[in-house]
Formats: structure tokens, sequence, C-alpha cells
């Protein structure tokens, strides 16, 4: 440790802390305008002046290393006369037009301005007085820009390069006609701006400054909440005022993204506060029609909005009739993976308890079943292994592959770049080339859905050269001599015929993955959601146990989980084949357990024999839909989903909906979906409720009520409640068991029914959220600090299994009539079926559109120009969506997106082949031809 | 200074003095094959005891520079000859890089042997094409002479040397603003320490040394320390900080005299006999209103200041910043001293790399205020302003990362306290109904440029 002296206090820091942040240790606020703890030291504003006792002239603190013995003074007569003078000389050309200046927060500069007196003593004969750049003249529709304001901090510019990593800002030109510039003096669009929106976060005197929040007003207040896009998990303040969101601003002590955040994050919040969303409840009229309702009209008929009181009284009625009939065989719940964890554990106890049926399912059937199988045959638990930042600052290597990380998972797309620069070394593995392969050492274009032979010859090759791990594999592992005998079969001569990758790029990409220790292996769709998806999520695993790159920090298997809340929607039991927590529904003690603590009484007069709960395993959401034509589902109680634009082949899935006899949906917009729906309940957004997410890495975040939810629009979690309790009462149950009763007062009521009967949840208690604590389960008690990094010493299943699998080509590949390979994802700006970033002006103003992206090649064949409107068709329906051509895609594949509704959803064209063990479909794979462009 | 015999410039009147044959005629590249099998260190301490100083201007000791790279460093270090000859009125390595740049080739490899350097820049003037035609033929003839490239006659030690055109900016003669560049990135130089001997050029131990320096290297090589030690002026033995001028020194004079030119001279002679000896004293018999010893941004000598010896130590004693680059430009009695200011700023607002606050607002703001006093809208308290940026701006008040603005504010700290009477009576002339005005006055537009 080094001793140094701040002002007379005496403090120890370990060796290269600076001054600066000596002081900052001691609870002294140096003042600067170019620094900033995430972002490298430049010492260019000078406001951040010291004097060293015994030095003949200040330095800047920000960086300075403590030397031991130092005496440092903060504050003196010239340094508050220095720092003044460095605000004149900053003052001589920043030029704020706006003349008043009350409507908006005070800036750090202006601030600064204040304390040190500057305004009133700068010489204002050489006062810049007038504008000299044009104000607000790019066209990015979230970040204004008015360099007149602009004193070259250049904290946008590290903000930009070092975190964000995409160097967008520079400086150019000298002298008092320096400026910051995005790439060679463009639009920031055109410069390859993410709209990350770091460089307005970061700016202190408000020269680039959130254009959504300009002129928006003061905020009332701020709201720590957890971010409702993809899994990552930032944390970010809600500026309210006047009960609506003016602006998402960056909080520097978030766990997972600190200042970072991605476009969706900071500025898709307007969602919020859409004139389109549900305010009161609906419901079609032959619903309140008591002559014949139970005959709906083929179209459903007419809405009719209703209150709460006969929304509820309709439903329960109808619910508890077919229950009552048919029994819950005949009833499925779709969980949501946008809502929260106590919203899900309601969900699925409303399936198990109320319905007596394991028919719950959410999302995540769609995304990552796959890898929930796969991981937990393989290791015992299906989540991703190490988290975020342990995998951007501690991997040796990196593999990616089916994860198109910088536009899914953007804050975490960025640290991957942050690590690139590093040093650390990434593959990409991806059959586009997506922007991360622009950071990646290599990048391996395999055809769609040739993984399990990609990972299998790097196996092989791994093994011929002797890069396993031998001692983990003998210690750890079983099965290994199955593997073996298996990717022996696999040459790099057969892989490449395969996969269609060089002999020698796989040799040199097995070589650099092998080698280096530890290597972490992200995923996400591309690998998941093939017929394979099971093979595919078995093979990484294969390859990281056999590199012993398990349990070790910046190893790990790392499935990145798509929605803000899909990882806790499983963890919550909303699947058909587990409890909370993963217990299986098929173990009589869990099963047991649950009964139990959910007990119902029946009255006398209700047949009370199935007291026990459903040990079958349910169906699936894909069964679920299906179910409905097949006449084995009559109602559907779907949250927060929107099965018409996600499930594949979807016109296949309209019909399936169509069918189905009773559909409630609880939303908080019109949906695709709500076509298809009896009633509509209005639900609430993330900023209007309480309750937790849990993100990719497994980590709890609680979301607040930051603005009332619009009409009579109520927290999901009520909904729900309410609902079960009227369900309860037709169905002449009454609550029985500790955990039996739908009285809850607020979400932290449910968390704590959770942590009773979910052990790995069970130290994560309300108290402990509400303290501050970030904990990653498995969290088994009150004092456990949580688990970081799974399968430390050993694996959740006890010895992690190899498992030897074969590659398998895709069910439907091109062929003479169809000749083009199809596969699908999303975009930076848009968010899955788009029903909130459709709703985000700024989103949609970048991204209007649905795009196809088609190689030069193709384009070129088919004489299509980049923007031209085209239709692709497959065996099951079209698509109508603009050209983008590109050499992303190679020749021969076109990449869609499901974000545009009717004839721009690319679900049109997807096939309903399913995994047969995880049954996710295969997205990623079908045949298509173009139908003609225009 | 008649027995004087020219060192660095004894060949370059020399018939084709730039070719390698020429070169090698009167001695060139003996000490080269002479180095190369002796022990590095030993070359390092002949260059210390000779107590050779940087010639780029600001005088550091440059064995002293060559020890501070680490000792076991696994490598590369890189070596950066600073070849961006910058400041107003200096023209002595473009003179060595035309017409002797063998000279300079064998004192950068020496200084790279000597430093553990395999990879050489020479980070050059881009407004220098004659220099770098001859320095490129240069190094391609000690390509083909087996003097460059790998295992350079046996000794095991290799050395490639590349050129780097700049791109017209001052700020780049500054060192981490030249690694910067180098670097492909804008010269914004560096905050210091680390220094460029600890992490330089790619973050890799670097030396940067001046063109004149590696010649005069090359010199002690061939001639022993004793010999340049035998040159100039001895430290000043009550002051442990001098660590004494030696050698020669080539001395640019411009400006107001006879005969202006690169003059080469044991180190310490007086601005007097540098103008009167070798430029032929003011021209068109006019007498000397102001010297600026060592290009323009150390500052100014008055005419009662001409005896100023011009070495490492003397300049400072009469208020300027230093002997800098030795270049000296002579001001005739009848020149303003308010244009030569004006000039002053006009140059150093457009050099201002834009980096550091005070630098880049504290530039244009003088030069706005002179723009002013030209226009003859000048107050008299503009003189106390702009004394007032003279002292805020730089690396001396601790403002800024490098000295870029201390050279700006030298000439106007010099002017203002030396010629006061001459700025007084231009403003009451020039602004006789406002000079004394203490009001805000509308801005005057202006741009730097």
């Amino acid at each position: 440790m080094i001793r140094v002296e701040l002002d007379g206090q005496q403090i120890d820091v370990s060796p290269g802390t600076t001054v600066y942040e000596a002081a900052e240790q001691l609870g002294m606020r140096i003042p600067t305008l170019c620094h900033h703890a995430d972002l490298s030291p430049v010492g260019s504003c000078r406001m951040c002046l010291v004097e060293i006792e015994g030095w003949d002239r200040p330095q800047t603190s920000c960086n300075l290393p403590c030397t031991d013995g130092m005496k440092i003074t903060t504050s003196s007569n010239s340094l508050q006369n220095a720092r003044q003078s460095m605000l004149r000389l900053l003052l001589e050309h920043y030029h704020d037009a706006a003349s008043d200046n009350s409507h908006r927060p005070q800036t750090e500069f202006e601030r600064l301005v204040e304390e040190y007196d500057a305004q009133n003593k700068a010489d204002p004969s050489c006062m810049q007085d007038q504008q000299r750049y044009p104000i607000d003249a790019d066209d990015n529709p979230f970040i204004r820009i008015d360099l007149n304001q602009c004193i070259l901090c250049t904290k946008c510019v590290r903000a930009c390069s070092e975190i964000q990593g995409r160097f967008v800002w520079s400086v150019a030109e000298r002298g008092d006609q320096t400026r910051i510039v995005c790439g060679t003096d463009q639009t920031m669009l055109q410069a390859g701006c993410e709209s990350c929106g770091a460089c307005a976060a970061y700016c202190p005197t408000g020269a680039l400054a959130d254009r959504m929040a300009f002129r928006a007003g003061k905020p009332d207040r701020l709201v720590r909440t957890t971010c409702s896009y993809c899994g990552v998990g930032c944390q970010f303040d809600l500026n309210v005022k006047d009960e609506r969101i003016i602006q998402v601003t960056s909080a520097a002590d978030a766990p997972v993204n600190g200042m970072a955040m991605c476009v969706k994050g900071r500025y898709g919040y307007d969602f919020v506060h859409h004139s389109e969303r549900l305010t009161r409840p609906q419901v079609r009229q032959y619903l309140l029609q008591e002559t014949d309702w139970r005959q709906r009209p083929a179209d459903r008929g007419p809405w009719v909005e209703v209150d709460w009181e006969v929304a509820l009284d309709v439903t329960s009625r109808k619910l508890a009739e077919i229950w009552q009939e048919s029994g819950g065989q005949a009833m499925g719940v779709l969980s949501s993976a946008k809502c929260t964890n106590e919203e899900n554990y309601l969900m699925q106890k409303f399936a198990r308890q109320i319905l007596r049926t394991n028919n719950v399912d959410h999302c995540a059937r769609l995304c990552h079943s796959s890898t929930v199988a796969g991981l937990a045959m393989a290791m015992g638990s299906g989540a991703m292994s190490n988290s975020m930042q342990d995998i951007a600052e501690n991997a040796a290597a990196i593999l990616i592959t089916g994860s198109n990380t910088t536009e899914q998972h953007p804050v975490f797309g960025a640290m991957l770049r942050q690590a690139a620069l590093r040093g650390c070394p990434i593959v990409v593995a991806d059959p586009r080339r997506i922007d991360i392969a622009e950071f990646a050492v290599m990048h391996l274009r395999q055809k769609p859905g040739t993984d399990v032979a990609l990972i299998n010859g790097l196996m092989h090759l791994a093994l011929e050269n002797g890069w396993h791990d031998a001692d983990f594999i003998r210690q750890r592992c079983e099965g290994f001599d199955e593997l073996q005998a298996v990717v022996q079969n696999y040459s790099p001569n057969r892989v490449a015929e395969i996969t269609g990758i060089s002999e020698a790029d796989l040799l040199a990409a097995a070589e650099l993955l092998c080698t280096a220790k530890p290597m972490a292996v992200i995923w996400a769709m591309g690998i998941t959601q093939h017929t394979t998806g099971v093979s595919n999520v078995l093979s990484l695993a294969n390859l990281q146990m056999l590199l012993g790159n398990m349990g070790v920090p910046g190893g790990g298997v790392n499935p990145l989980r798509g929605q803000n809340n899909v990882q806790g929607a499983c963890d919550m039991g909303a699947l058909p084949n587990v409890f909370p927590g993963y217990q299986r529904v098929d173990d009589t003690g869990i099963s047991d357990k649950f009964a139990s603590a959910w007990d119902l009484q029946a009255a006398e007069h209700v047949d009370d024999s199935n007291r026990a709960l459903d040990q079958q395993p349910g169906l699936t959401v894909t069964e679920l839909v299906n179910g409905g034509q097949e006449g084995r589902i009559r109602s559907l109680y779907i949250l927060g989903e929107d099965p018409a634009m996600t499930e594949p082949d979807s016109n296949h899935a309209k019909a399936c909906l169509a069918a189905t006899e009773f559909i409630v949906l609880q939303e908080i917009f019109p949906s695709e979906t709500s076509e298809f729906a009896d009633v509509l309940l209005p639900g609430a957004t993330f900023a209007e409720k309480e309750g937790n997410f849990t993100n990719t890495e497994r980590r709890v975040q609680p979301i607040q009520l930051a603005v009332p939810a619009p009409g009579e629009a109520l927290p999901d979690w009520l909904i729900t409640s309410r609902l079960a309790n009227q369900v309860l009462e037709r169905t002449g149950r009454t609550p029985l068991g500790e955990f039996a009763a739908w009285r809850y007062a607020k979400a932290a009521d449910v968390l704590r029914e959770i942590n009773s009967l979910t052990p790995s949840y069970q130290g994560i208690t309300p108290e402990r959220i509400a303290a501050g604590e970030s904990l990653q389960w498995p969290v088994t008690d009150a004092n456990h600090p949580g688990t970081p990094i799974l399968h430390v010493g050993k694996f959740t299943r006890g010895l992690g299994k190899f498992h030897a699998v074969d590659y398998l080509p895709a069910v439907e590949l091109p062929n003479d009539e169809f000749p083009l390979l199809l596969t699908t994802g999303r975009v930076l700006y848009h968010w899955h079926g788009g029903e909130m970033t459709r709703r985000a002006a700024g989103l949609t103003a970048v991204c209007p559109e649905p795009l196809v992206e088609i190689s030069p090649d193709d384009a070129a064949k088919h004489a299509i120009a980049n923007g031209d409107w085209i239709t692709l068709e497959s065996r099951r329906g079209t698509l109508h969506a603009r050209a983008c051509v590109t050499n992303r895609v190679a020749a021969g594949v076109v990449f869609g997106n499901f974000h545009f509704p009717q004839k721009g959803n690319v679900n049109n064209l997807t096939i309903g082949a399913l995994d047969p063990v995880a049954k996710i479909p295969e997205y990623k794979v079908c045949a298509v031809r173009f139908a003609g462009s225009s | 200074m008649a027995e004087f015999e020219p060192v660095l410039l004894a060949n370059i009147n020399r018939p084709n003095s730039f070719t390698r044959k020429e070169y090698e005629a009167t001695g060139g590249y003996q000490s080269w094959k002479k180095v190369l099998s002796m022990d590095r260190n030993d070359v390092i301490d002949i260059v210390k005891s000779s107590n050779l100083r940087g010639r780029g201007g600001a005088g550091f000791p440059t064995g002293l520079k060559w020890t501070f790279l680490p000792k076991d460093h696994p490598g590369p270090i890189y070596f950066c000859l600073n070849a961006d000859e910058s400041e107003p009125g200096t023209f002595n390595n473009r003179i060595l890089m035309e017409q002797d740049p063998h000279q300079v080739l064998e004192g950068l490899m020496i200084s790279s042997y000597a430093t553990r350097t395999s990879t050489a820049y020479i980070y050059l003037r881009y407004e220098y094409p004659g220099c770098n035609k001859r320095l490129q033929d240069a190094i391609d003839e000690c390509y083909a002479a087996g003097y460059l490239g790998d295992n350079i006659q046996g000794s095991g030690y290799s050395l490639n040397i590349y050129i780097h055109q700049g791109a017209a900016a001052y700020i780049c003669g500054e060192e981490t603003g030249l690694i910067e560049s180098i670097e492909g990135k804008r010269a914004w130089p560096r905050i210091k320490p680390p220094f460029p001997a600890i992490e330089g050029v790619f973050r890799k131990p670097t030396v940067v040394n001046n063109v004149e320096t590696v010649a005069c290297v090359k010199h002690i090589l061939d001639r022993g320390a004793d010999w340049f030690k035998s040159m100039g002026v001895p430290a000043d033995p009550n002051n442990p900080r001098d660590a004494g001028s030696y050698g020669p020194k080539l001395y640019c004079l411009s400006g107001h005299v006879e005969k202006p030119g690169c003059y080469e001279a044991p180190l310490g002679l007086t601005a007097r006999q540098l103008i009167e000896d070798f430029g032929g004293g003011c021209w068109k018999g006019r007498s000397v209103k102001a010297v600026i010893p060592g290009g323009i941004s150390m500052g100014l000598l008055g005419p009662d200041e001409l005896d100023c010896p011009l070495d490492f130590a003397g300049p400072g004693k009469y208020g300027c910043l230093g002997l800098g680059t030795a270049a000296a430009v002579v001001i005739d009695d009848q020149t303003s001293i308010v244009d030569f200011l004006h000039n002053s700023a006009r140059f150093f607002a457009h050099e201002s790399c834009g980096q550091c606050t005070p630098c880049r607002e504290g530039t244009s703001w003088a030069l706005k205020m002179l723009n002013r006093i030209k226009a003859g809208r000048g107050r008299l308290k503009d003189l106390d302003l702009l004394a007032e940026i003279g002292d805020t701006i730089g690396i001396i008040p601790g403002t800024t990362i490098c000295g870029l603005s201390d050279g700006a504010a030298w000439p106007i700290k010099n002017a203002i306290k030396k010629f006061r009477g001459e700025f007084e009576h231009y403003i009451k002339r020039t602004n006789p109904d406002g000079y004394m005005v203490t009001d805000p006055v509308p801005v005057f537009e202006t741009t730097a440029h």
C-alpha cells in the first residue's frame, strides 16, 4: 500500500491509484470535465489540477499515480484561480443558444461555472457571443448535436471507442477550429452510429443530448429499474415528470452495464405512453349475451369495453366451465418472458394449482428450450455458467456461434468488442458475416444447420493434437469413450464437405480455440432454433468439457437468453415439466410438496377426486397452439405473448388460434394475437409495476413502480390473482395449504412464497433485493453470496456427461423448386414481434420496414437492386419485404426478421418442424424462392 | 571564432556530398563499422561523458535519455528521429538531411545500436520533399552496402529504417505527438508519465532524438567525448543543474540581416557575434530592435540584450524560454513589435492542436485581442489581459500537456514586458477615443486562420 496525504487527511491506496481516485476514496470531489472513471484519462481540460508538496507546478490528478509520502493539496487560492481561468477560457467559445435553461437539469459545466463564479469574471469583450456551428443539424432521431456547447473534453470520442467499440466520433481541425466529427464528417448514422447514446450520457455540457428529452423539463424523480428488452439486464434511471417518463439516464453503479446502454434501452421507452395502450378490459360482444354466449361466432364478433368486474366475471365463468367439462388437460397457459418472476410464478401456479394441469409454457420454448434441455442433460443446469463481465475480462479466447451479439445483446456485444480490443481473440462461427465478425480474428461461415459437424470437427482436431484436458475429462466427466468414437468420424475433410469451411480454417480455428485457456463459448438462437437444437447444445457442452473450460473464470457454456426475463420465466417453472427452480413435476416427492403447499379444499358439492397435482409433463407452446385445431385444447390464457407473430409457419398458427374455443389475452397493446382473443385484459409495462427480472447470467434485479398504468390497466400479478380467486370461487374450492391462497398485497409477497418453495431462490429475499444486493442464483439461504460461476469443482448433476451426437441435416433444404435457404433473426432497432419497438418512434424511424438480406450474387441473378420490394415464398406462405443487398449473407442464403406484421413477417415462411426433445421449431432453416421483384 | 573547423557542415559544399561514395571518401561509416563490435553500454558511456544535449529545443542530455530505457526489455524498442523541423526560422536539420544525409544516417544507426533498436523511424516534415528523396536514396545505398538490414556486417545486429512523412502540423514535432502520428493517429500529445522511454511507439520503449543530435553522436564516436567537450561553454560550477553547453551547434540566422544562413560555431557565441560576425550585421544599415534567440517560441531579446550567449543557459537569463533550436530571427528598428506579436499569435493559434483547454482557447483569445488592437480598437487594458494569458497557459504554469503553449506564451510575455511602451503608443495612436475604455467591447469577428 501507498500512503498519501490529501488536504491533511491520510489514506492508504493500492499502487497505481491516481490522486483523483484517492481523493474520491476520501469522499473529496475534485472538479473535472474530461475525466470519467470508465474512460482512459487524457488530462486535457486541466480542471483537476492539484498541488504536490515539493513539486514546482500543479499537476492533473486524473492521471497522476500516487507515490508514497505524497502530500497533495486539492484546493488553494492559486488552484481556484487556475480552475476559474480554465472555465473562463472555455466560455470564450461556449455558446448556448437557449435564453432560458430552467427547463432542464443543470449540466456539469454549468455547475462548475457557477461554483467557480467564472461567468462573471470572464472578459466579455472576447467572449464568442455567437453561434459557430449549425444547431441540431444531424438526423439521428435520438441524439441532438449542438457543437456550440462543445468544450472538447472528448469524452464522447473515448466513450464511443472504448465503451461501445464503435469509433464514430473523432476530432477534426485544430486550434480553436477543433471540433468533434462523426466518421469522415458524415452524419452519425452514416458513420456507423448504433445510437447507444453513450456519447450523450458522458457529455458534460449538453452539446450531445438526448433528443427525446430535449425541453422535456426537469424530472420530478429518478426511478432505478431494469430494462425490459433483452436478457443482458441493464439497469438505469427512469426520469419521471408529471407521471410520464421523459428520459432514461445511465446509472454508473448498475451492476451489469454501468453507464452503457443500447438504443432500445435508452431510447425505446416511449411505447409505455403510446396511444394504443390497452386501458380498459374488453370482451367480445357474444360473451355478454346471456342467451348464446356458449356458441361464439366464427369471427368472434365485435369488442365491447367493460369494467374489471364484468371482464373477470365473464372470463372466470368460461374458464370454470371448460375446466368442469373437459378438465385442465383441455386448457393451456402461456406465460411471458417479458413479465416478472412473480408473475410467471403465479401463471404456473394458476395452471398447476387451479387448472390442475402442467399445460404451461412460454416463449423460451421458441428460443432456448434446446439449451435448457441440452445443458440439463450434460451438466444438470440449463443456464449460462459464467458472467458477462467475467467473460469479457478473463477469457483468453471466445467462440461466438449463432449469436449476433452486438445487435441482440448490444451491451454485452460492446463488452465483447472491448475484449477484442484488449487482445482477446474472437472466433465467430455464423452463416452471416455479422457485426462482431469485424472484431474477430476468424469468421467461419458454416452452412446453416451444420453446427454439430463443425463442433465435432473441432473436437476431432483437439483430440488428434492432444489439446483436450485429459485430467478434467477423467475426474469430472463420463461418457468420453462414446464421444470419442463418434468424433473420430469427423475428419477435417468430411467436416469441410458438410460445413463449407475449409480444412485450413478449421485447423486454425481449432488450434486457436483449443489451446487458449480459458476459452468461453457464447451462443444464442443460431444454435438452438434447429430440429437438431439439443444436439447442437450438447456438442458445445462436449467441447467445453473436453477442453476443461468449465467451472473456471473466463470460460463456460454461455447461452445468451433473449428476453429480459426468459431466464426468470424458466426459473419460475413456466415450463410444462418443472415447478419453480427446475423441480420436476414427475418427481413424487416434489409434487407432494407443492400439492401440500397449494392444497385446496373443495366444497361439499364439488368433486374432489383430483386433489393431487398433475404429474404428467404438459404440452409445449407449439403443441398448445396446435391443440386448438386438433381439438384437444379448448382454452388458452396468454400473458404478454404474441404467438400469431412469433410462431413458425404463422398462417398455420393463426388457423390454430382461430380454431381455439376461448382465448384470454393479457396484454399492453392490441397485438396480432388479439384478433383471435375473446377477452383482452390490460396489463402493465415494466415501468408500472414491481417485481424482479432474472437476466441471462442468473442475476435477479428489481423493477419499480415509476409511473401509473394508463386508464384501468393493472399490474399483471394482480390481474392473475384476481382471476385466480374468481375461478377458485366458481369451482367451489377454498385455499387450505400454506401457500394456497391468492392474497397478495404486493409483488414482494409473491417473492416470499417463491423463496419458500424454490431452493435456488431461497436466499433472494425482498429484503436483500431492497438492500441493493445483486444476486446470481443459486442462492440457497439468506446468507449465501450468490453464484457467479456454475459447476465449480463439480457439475450440478455430479459428473459432466458427454453425449455422442451425430450430424443430421435440417428438415427442409433448398431444392430446384425452392432454391434459397432462408434463415431468420432480428435487427438492432427492433425487438422480437415488434409490439413495443414498432411503437417507439425513434426506433421505427431508423428501421421502418421489414428487410431481407440477399447476397450480391443472388441479387444480380434475379435483377434485384438494393431497396427493391421483393416477395419471397415458401411452401407455407409469402413475405413482402425490402431487399438489402449485402455480403453479410452468402450466395444461396437469405435472411429475414420477424418484427413486422402481416405480409412483412418472415414467419409466414418458416417451418414448424420441431426438435424431438425440446420441441423447438427450426426457425433457422427452410427453403424459399423469389416470387419476382418490383 | 576563426580557428573553429566546421564539423557538421564540413562537407556540405563538396560536390555530390549526399552520396555514400563522397561520404565514405571523408571517413564516413568508419564509426558505424567500429561500433558494431562494441559493447552497447560503452557507446552509451561515450555519449554520456560527452555531455551531448539534445539539439531539438529542450536540451535534455542525450546519453541520460537513453539510459531511461528499461534494461531487460524483450523488445521491440523503437527509435524515432525527429525530423519534423517546424519551428519558424529553423532550417538546420534540412541542410543536414539534404546535403549530408549519410552523416545523419550514421548517427541514427549508431544511436539505434546503442539503444538496442531494430526499427528506426525518421519522422520527416511534409514540407521537405527534397530531404525525403535524399534520405531515401541514402537509405537505399546503405541497404545495398550492407549497412542496414539483417545481420549487419555479420554482427548479428539488424536494423531497418523507415521514413514517415508528417502532414504539416507543428505539433508533430512534440515527441509524444510525433509518436501518436507514427501510430497513425491524430497527433495529440500524450500525458506523461509514462515517458516514451517506457511507453512510446505502439506502447513500446522509444527514444526520440533530433536530427542534429544524432549527427553529433556520429562525430563523438569518430573523435571522442573529450574532443566534443573541448568546444562550448562548461557547466556553471555554482549551478548543479547546469549540464553545460558543449560541442558545435548549427545556428540558423534569418530576418533582417545582410547574410542570412545556417552557420556552425561552438555553443556559446553571443547574439551580437552571430549577427555581426556571421550575418554581416543588420540589413540596410538599420539597427537591431529585437532578436528571437531560438525560434519564435523562445521569446525576444531586446536591443540591449544582444550580448546574451546563445547556449543552453544564456537566453533564460534574459527572460527568454531557452535556446530552443538556436534559430535567430533579427527584427530591425523599422518593424512593429505589434506586428511581430500578431504574427506569432496567428501562428500558435493555428498550430495549437486543440487538446488542452488553455492552449486551444488561450492562443485564440490572444489572437482575437491582437486582431482587435491591429484593427484600431485596442485598449490599454488588453495588455494586462494578454500578459495574464501568457502567464496562464503552458507546462510551466502546469496547465497543458505539452510545451506548445509555453512557446505561444513567451513571445507574448517578452513582447509586452520588453516593449510595453510601443504597444501603448500603438493603441493610443490607433484608438485615440477608446484606448481607456474598460467596458466590454463587441466581439471582432475573426478566425484563427
